[in-house]
C-alpha cells in the first residue's frame, strides 16, 4: 500500500526521521518499504504490509502507531466529536452474527454531491486512489486513515431497510463498475427489502450508488467474517481495497472511530446534516485476549539476553497490558491485534522492536567452526573429472624412477638411500617418463590411449603437484583442444602457447610452453627424437605436464552468463598475408581488441606457407561472427566494421589482405 | 706414419666431420681392428723393451683419447642433428587446438550440488520429498488450515490440483513434517526439489522452479543459531564475506519469521538496478518453526524448537551466474546450456 509521509507525520507533534531514515526503520522493524518516491512536497512510501498485520496496518494510523512504538514517541489521533444529533432511524437486520460481526449505520441528509476539496484529492491521489465525489472520497479517505472500509448508499434507492444476509442462488447484482455477478448462498450481501445493494465487504452495487442528485445517504461501517470475504473475493476474482482489509481480521471496535471520522468529514465537505443516531448491531463484542508469557522463553528463542524491563517496555509501547508474575508476564492483547494469539507471537513482537541486528550469531550446538574446502584438492578433482569426460583414464604410478629413465631423460633426481630395487632408485622430478612407459606397455593391446596422472614431482627439498598425461591417438592440436576444455572448465582464461624456451627432454619443433599471465605453467608436445629412439617409443605420442600449483592460482569458479542474442549473426571471412613470425594468438588478440563490440567470435580456419606465398610470410584466414543483442545487423554496418578491423591489422601486423 | 703424424692427421680429419654418420668410417679407419692405431703397434716390435713399453702406453693413451673425442663428437653431432630434424618439422604451436565437444550440466544442477555440499559440510542430510502431495502436507501440516488467507492465496489461483484431490507441492516445506515424524531430534535436513506455482511466466516467474528447504530441530534452537548457519552458508556459497540482515516477515509455518537480505554484491550496497536501488537483495525466507508444525510432525513443541528456511535454487543460480531470465533454465536452449 502507498503511504503519504506528510500524512504519517501529521499524527506526531514531535519530529520524525526524514523519509529515507523512516523507510529504513520500518523495513528493519516492521515491514519492508519497497519504494520511496518524491511527489510534490510529499514523499510516497510503498509499504509491503505483512498479511498478519494487514488488519491493523493497512492504514496511516496503523503505520503511525508502528512508528510511535519504534521511536517511543506519542501518537496524536485526529479528534472526532461524537455527533449525537438526529432522531431518524433505519432498520438494520443482521441475519447471522457469525457472517457480520458488527454493522453500524448512520443517515445524513441534505448532502451536496460535488468534487472533493484539494486536501482530500491530494491525499487520495498520493495513495493511488481516484477521486469520485466528495461523499465517496470521504469514505475512502477514512479507510486510508483508519483502515476501516466504509460504504455509502443513496437513501432514496434503499427500499425500507438494510438486511445483511447470504445471497440466494441465482440472485444477480450489478456492481458500481457495471459488471453483473451471479450470486449464490456462499456470498454475503447487503440488501434492502427487494434486491442486493452490495457484495458485503467487497464492492457496492449500482442500485444505491451515490450520484450527482443524491441528497440523503446511509453510511455503513461494518465488520465481516474474514474467511467469508476472502473466499468470495477470490471466487469472484474481485479483490478490492475493502476486501483486502476485511480478509485480514480488522478490529470490530474500529467501526466507531471510522464512523465518527467520516460523519464529521462529510458534514464539513458535503454540508450534510446527521439525521439519525448511530445504529449499531454488535451481538458478540470482541474482547482483549490474555496470553501468559514465560520470560525465559524470550531469550531462549531469540538467542540473546533481553532484559525484563525492555520486554515489558516494548509490550506496553505496543499497547499491550502487562502484569508481572513470577517469571512470567500476563499480557492483555488489545482487539486491534487479532494476529497475536500465542506466546510465540509476543516473542516475535519483542524481537523485532528490540532489533534483530542486535542478535549475535551463534552456531547451534554441535556445529564445527572453520570446516573449509581444500582448494588444491577441489581443483584436482575437478581436473580429473574433466579429463575423464574427455576420455582419459587416470593412472597412478610410483614416485620412483630408475637409472634408465634418469639417464635417457637426462634428469636431476634425488636418490633414495635404501631403494627396494635399482628400478626405484630416485624420486621422480617429472611424471613424463612414466607416462611414456605406460603408453608403450598399453600400445600392445590398445590403439587409442589417453592417460593422465595427478601426483607429486620432486626436486631437491621441494615437492610439487603435477598433472601429466599422454595421448597416442591424436596430434598436438588434438591434445591442445583437450587442454582448452580443461582450462575453460577450471575457469582459466588467457592461456598462451609459445615455442619451448628450455628444451629439456622435449622435441623442440612440436612442443610449446603453456603460459598463463606471463608465467610458464607447463609443456605440451612430444619427446625428443633421441629419447624415442633410445626407449623405442612412438614419435607421435603427445604429452603434457602442468605444474598444478601454478595452475590453481589461476583457477576460478566465477562464471558470468552472457546474454543470448535472438538476432541472426552475420558471418565475414578475412584472409591476409603476414610475416611468418607473427603468431596466430597475437592476431586473434588483436582482432578481439579492435574488432568492436558486435564482434562475437574470431576463429582461424586456415594457415598456409609455401607455393604462392612469399618467403618468410604466411597466409592466414579467419571466420568473424558479428551479432547484436538488440537488433538485426545490416551488411553495411558489418562490412564497415570488417574494413576498419583490416586497417588496424595493416597497421599492427603488416597484414596484406588477399582478395 | 709415426704416432705424431697419426695424431695430427686424425685430429684434422675429425675436425672436418660434420655428420654423425661420417664418424663410423672415421672410427673404422683409426680405431677399427685393422685401423691405423693397430698398425702402429708394428713399429713397436723393433724397439727395446723400455722404449716398447713407453710407446705402447702412448699409443694406448692416444687411442683412449680419440675414442672419447669420437664419442663426445657423436653426442654433439646427434644433438645438433636432432635439433635440426625437430626444427625442420616445426609446428605453429599458437594455432588453435581442435574443437572438442563435451557435455554441459544445467546451472540448476551445478547450483544445487554446491548448496548440498555446503549443507552436508555443516552436518545436514540431503533428503527428497514427493512432488505430488496431499493437501494436508502441503497446507494443513504447515499451519495453513482451510480458510487461512495464506491457504486461499496459495490454493485458489497458485496451486495445481489433480483429480484425486492431491496437489503439486507449492513449496518444499511440505516434506518437513514427513521427516519430523520419522526422525528423532536433533534433526538436520535439507530438502531440494521442484515446486509448482500456477503463474503467468515472465523473466522472474516460472510455473515450476526449484527450492531447497532446510530444517533443524533440537532442544535449544534460536534466532542467533539461524543467523549463524545462514551466514555460514551464504559466505560459502558466494565465496566472500557477505553482509546480511534479518527483516521481519510472515509465514504461517514459522514464528518469528524473517526475510534475509544480502548486501548487493553488484553495487556493494550503494544501490543499483540489480537491487532496485535499495542496496539489499532478498535471498531467502526463514524463521523459528511454528509450534503447530512441530506438533504436526508428532514432536512435543514444549521440548523441541527448530528453524527452517527455504530459498529458490533458480534465484540463487541467477545471482551466482548473473542470469537475467528464470525461463532459461527450462528452455532447453543450447546457447544457454553450453555456457555452463
Amino acid at each position: 500500500m502507498l503511504f503519504s509521509y506528510n500524512w504519517l507525520k501529521s499524527f506526531f507533534s514531535a519530529e520524525i526521521p526524514e523519509p529515507k531514515k523512516l523507510a529504513e526503520l520500518l523495513t528493519l522493524h516492521s515491514f519492508e518499504v519497497e519504494s520511496l518516491e518524491k511527489k510534490g512536497n510529499d514523499w510516497i512510501l510503498g509499504i509491503d504490509v505483512l498479511p498478519d498485520r494487514a488488519g491493523d496496518c493497512l492504514s496511516h494510523i496503523g503505520i503511525a502507531k508502528e512508528i510511535s512504538v519504534l521511536l517511543n514517541k506519542k501518537l496524536i489521533l485526529p479528534k472526532t466529536k461524537l455527533n449525537t444529533k438526529g432522531k431518524e432511524s433505519i432498520s438494520v437486520e443482521v441475519v447471522d452474527g457469525r457472517d457480520c460481526l458488527r454493522y453500524m449505520a448512520r443517515v445524513i441528509d441534505n448532502v451536496k454531491i460535488t468534487e472533493s476539496p484539494k486536501w482530500i484529492k491530494e491525499k487520495l491521489e498520493a495513495c493511488g486512489l481516484n477521486s469520485i465525489n466528495n461523499v465517496v472520497d470521504a469514505t475512502n479517505y477514512v479507510m486510508l486513515e483508519t483502515g476501516q472500509p466504509l460504504h455509502a448508499f443513496d437513501f432514496n434507492n434503499v427500499s425500507k431497510g438494510i438486511i445483511v444476509r447470504r445471497a440466494r442462488k441465482g440472485e444477480k447484482m450489478m456492481t458500481l463498475s457495471e459488471k453483473d455477478y451471479l450470486l449464490d448462498e456462499n456470498i454475503l450481501i447487503i440488501a434492502d427489502a427487494e434486491k442486493p445493494l452490495a457484495l458485503a465487504g467487497i464492492k457496492g452495487g449500482k442500485k444505491a450508488e451515490i450520484g450527482k442528485n443524491t441528497k440523503k445517504i446511509i453510511l455503513e461501517s461494518a465488520n465481516f467474517n474474514a474467511k467469508l470475504i476472502s473466499q468470495t473475493a477470490r471466487k469472484l476474482n474481485l479483490r478490492t481495497d475493502a476486501s483486502i482489509r476485511f480478509e485480514h481480521n480488522i478490529d470490530p471496535n474500529l467501526t466507531e472511530l471510522a464512523m465518527n471520522r467520516v460523519v464529521s468529514i462529510i458534514e464539513e465537505i458535503a454540508k450534510g446534516e446527521v439525521v439519525s443516531k448511530i445504529i449499531d448491531v454488535y451481538k458478540t463484542k470482541a474482547k482483549t485476549r490474555k496470553i501468559i508469557l514465560n520470560i525465559s522463553e524470550v531469550s531462549k528463542v531469540i538467542g540473546i539476553e533481553i532484559p525484563q524491563k525492555n520486554i515489558i517496555d516494548i509490550l506496553q509501547r505496543l499497547g499491550f497490558g502487562v502484569k508481572q508474575m513470577k517469571g512470567k508476564l500476563s499480557v492483555d492483547v488489545p482487539t486491534y491485534r487479532q494476529d497475536v494469539v500465542i506466546p510465540e507471537n509476543l516473542i516475535e513482537e519483542i524481537g523485532r522492536v528490540y532489533g534483530y541486528e542486535k542478535v549475535e550469531e551463534k552456531l547451534p550446538y554441535g556445529f564445527l567452526e572453520g570446516i573449509k574446502r581444500n582448494e588444491t584438492g577441489y581443483w584436482q578433482n575437478k581436473a580429473r573429472d574433466i579429463l575423464k569426460e574427455l576420455g582419459f583414464s587416470e593412472v597412478y604410478s610410483y614416485s620412483f624412477i630408475g637409472d634408465e629413465e634418469k639417464d635417457v631423460f637426462n634428469l636431476k633426481a634425488e636418490e633414495i638411500v635404501n631403494p627396494v630395487s635399482s628400478y626405484f632408485k630416485y624420486l621422480r622430478p617429472t611424471l613424463i617418463p612414466q607416462m611414456a612407459k605406460i603408453v608403450k606397455e598399453n600400445s600392445k593391446f590398445f590403439k587409442d590411449i589417453k592417460v593422465f596422472e595427478v601426483g607429486k614431482s620432486f626436486e631437491k627439498n621441494k615437492e610439487t603437484y603435477a598433472l601429466s598425461g599422454a595421448v597416442s591417438c591424436s596430434d598436438f592440436y588434438g591434445l591442445k583442444g583437450c587442454l582448452n576444455i580443461l582450462f575453460d572448465n577450471l575457469g582459466i582464461k588467457n592461456v598462451n602457447y609459445s615455442g619451448i624456451k628450455e628444451k629439456l627432454f622435449w622435441n623442440k619443433g612440436n612442443t610449446a610452453d603453456i603460459i598463463i599471465k606471463g608465467e610458464k605453467v607447463g609443456n605440451i608436445g612430444s619427446l625428443s627424437l633421441d629419447i624415442c629412439q633410445a626407449l623405442s617409443l612412438d614419435n607421435n605420442i603427445v604429452y603434457f605436464e602442468i605444474n598444478f600449483e601454478k595452475l590453481v592460482k589461476n583457477c576460478s569458479r566465477t562464471k558470468t552468463y552472457e546474454i543470448i542474442s535472438y538476432h541472426p549473426p552475420l558471418l565475414r571471412d578475412i584472409s591476409g598475408i603476414v610475416p611468418e613470425n607473427v603468431s596466430i594468438d597475437n592476431i586473434i588478440e588483436l582482432i578481439k581488441n579492435k574488432g568492436g563490440q558486435l564482434l562475437k567470435s574470431a576463429e582461424v580456419f586456415d594457415v598456409y606457407k609455401g607455393n604462392g606465398i612469399p618467403q618468410g610470410k604466411k597466409s592466414v584466414s579467419f571466420h568473424l561472427i558479428y551479432q547484436s543483442e538488440e537488433k538485426t545487423l545490416d551488411s553495411k554496418t558489418v562490412d564497415f566494421l570488417r574494413d576498419s578491423l583490416i586497417n588496424e591489422l595493416k597497421k599492427e601486423v603488416n597484414w596484406e589482405e588477399r582478395k | 706414419m709415426d704416432l705424431i703424424e697419426l695424431k695430427n692427421s686424425a685430429e684434422k680429419e675429425l675436425e672436418k666431420i660434420a655428420k654423425s654418420t661420417e664418424l663410423k668410417s672415421f672410427f673404422d679407419k683409426y680405431l677399427g681392428k685393422k685401423g691405423e692405431i693397430r698398425q702402429l703397434f708394428s713399429l713397436v716390435k723393433n724397439l727395446t723393451e723400455e722404449e716398447r713399453k713407453k710407446l705402447g702406453q702412448e699409443i694406448n693413451e692416444f687411442a683412449r683419447n680419440l675414442e672419447a673425442k669420437v664419442a663426445d663428437l657423436e653426442k654433439d653431432l646427434r644433438k645438433k642433428e636432432i635439433e635440426i630434424e625437430e626444427n625442420s618439422k616445426s609446428l605453429d604451436v599458437s594455432l588453435s587446438g581442435s574443437k572438442i565437444e563435451t557435455g554441459h550440466l544445467n546451472p540448476l544442477t551445478l547450483t544445487r550440488r554446491e548448496m548440498e555440499r555446503i549443507f552436508e559440510l555443516m552436518g545436514f542430510s540431503v533428503v527428497d520429498g514427493p512432488e505430488v502431495e496431499d493437501e494436508w502436507h502441503n497446507f494443513d501440516s504447515l499451519n495453513i488450515p482451510e480458510g487461512h488467507p495464506a491457504r486461499d492465496a496459495l490454493s485458489l489461483g497458485k496451486t495445481y490440483y489433480l483429480k484425486n484431490g492431491n496437489v503439486l507441492r507449492t513449496q518444499t516445506s511440505s516434506a518437513q513434517t514427513r521427516y519430523m515424524e520419522k526422525m528423532t531430534p536433533p534433526i538436520r535436513i535439507v530438502i531440494p526439489g521442484k515446486v509448482y506455482r500456477y503463474e503467468t511466466t515472465d523473466a522472474s516467474h516460472e510455473i515450476n522452479f526449484y527450492q531447497i528447504e532446510g530444517l533443524l530441530v533440537d532442544e535449544n534452537v534460536s534466532v542467533a543459531n539461524l543467523k549463524a548457519v545462514l551466514r555460514k552458508f551464504l559466505n560459502e556459497f558466494f565465496e566472500r564475506d557477505v553482509e546480511i540482515r534479518l527483516r521481519p516477515s510472515y509465514f504461517p509455518f514459522t514464528e518469528p519469521s524473517f526475510e534475509v537480505d544480502m548486501l548487493c554484491t553488484v553495487c556493494n550496497g550503494k544501490g543499483c538496478a540489480a537491487c532496485k536501488r535499495s542496496g539489499w537483495v532478498e535471498i531467502l525466507g526463514t524463521g523459528i518453526v511454528h509450534p503447530n508444525v512441530i506438533k504436526n510432525g508428532k514432536l512435543d513443541p514444549k521440548k523441541y524448537k527448530g528453524f527452517a528456511f527455504g530459498m529458490a535454487i533458480d534465484r540463487m543460480a541467477m545471482m551466482k551466474y548473473k542470469i537475467n531470465d528464470v525461463r532459461l533454465f527450462h528452455s532447453g536452449n543450447l546457447k544457454f546450456l553450453k555456457q555452463f
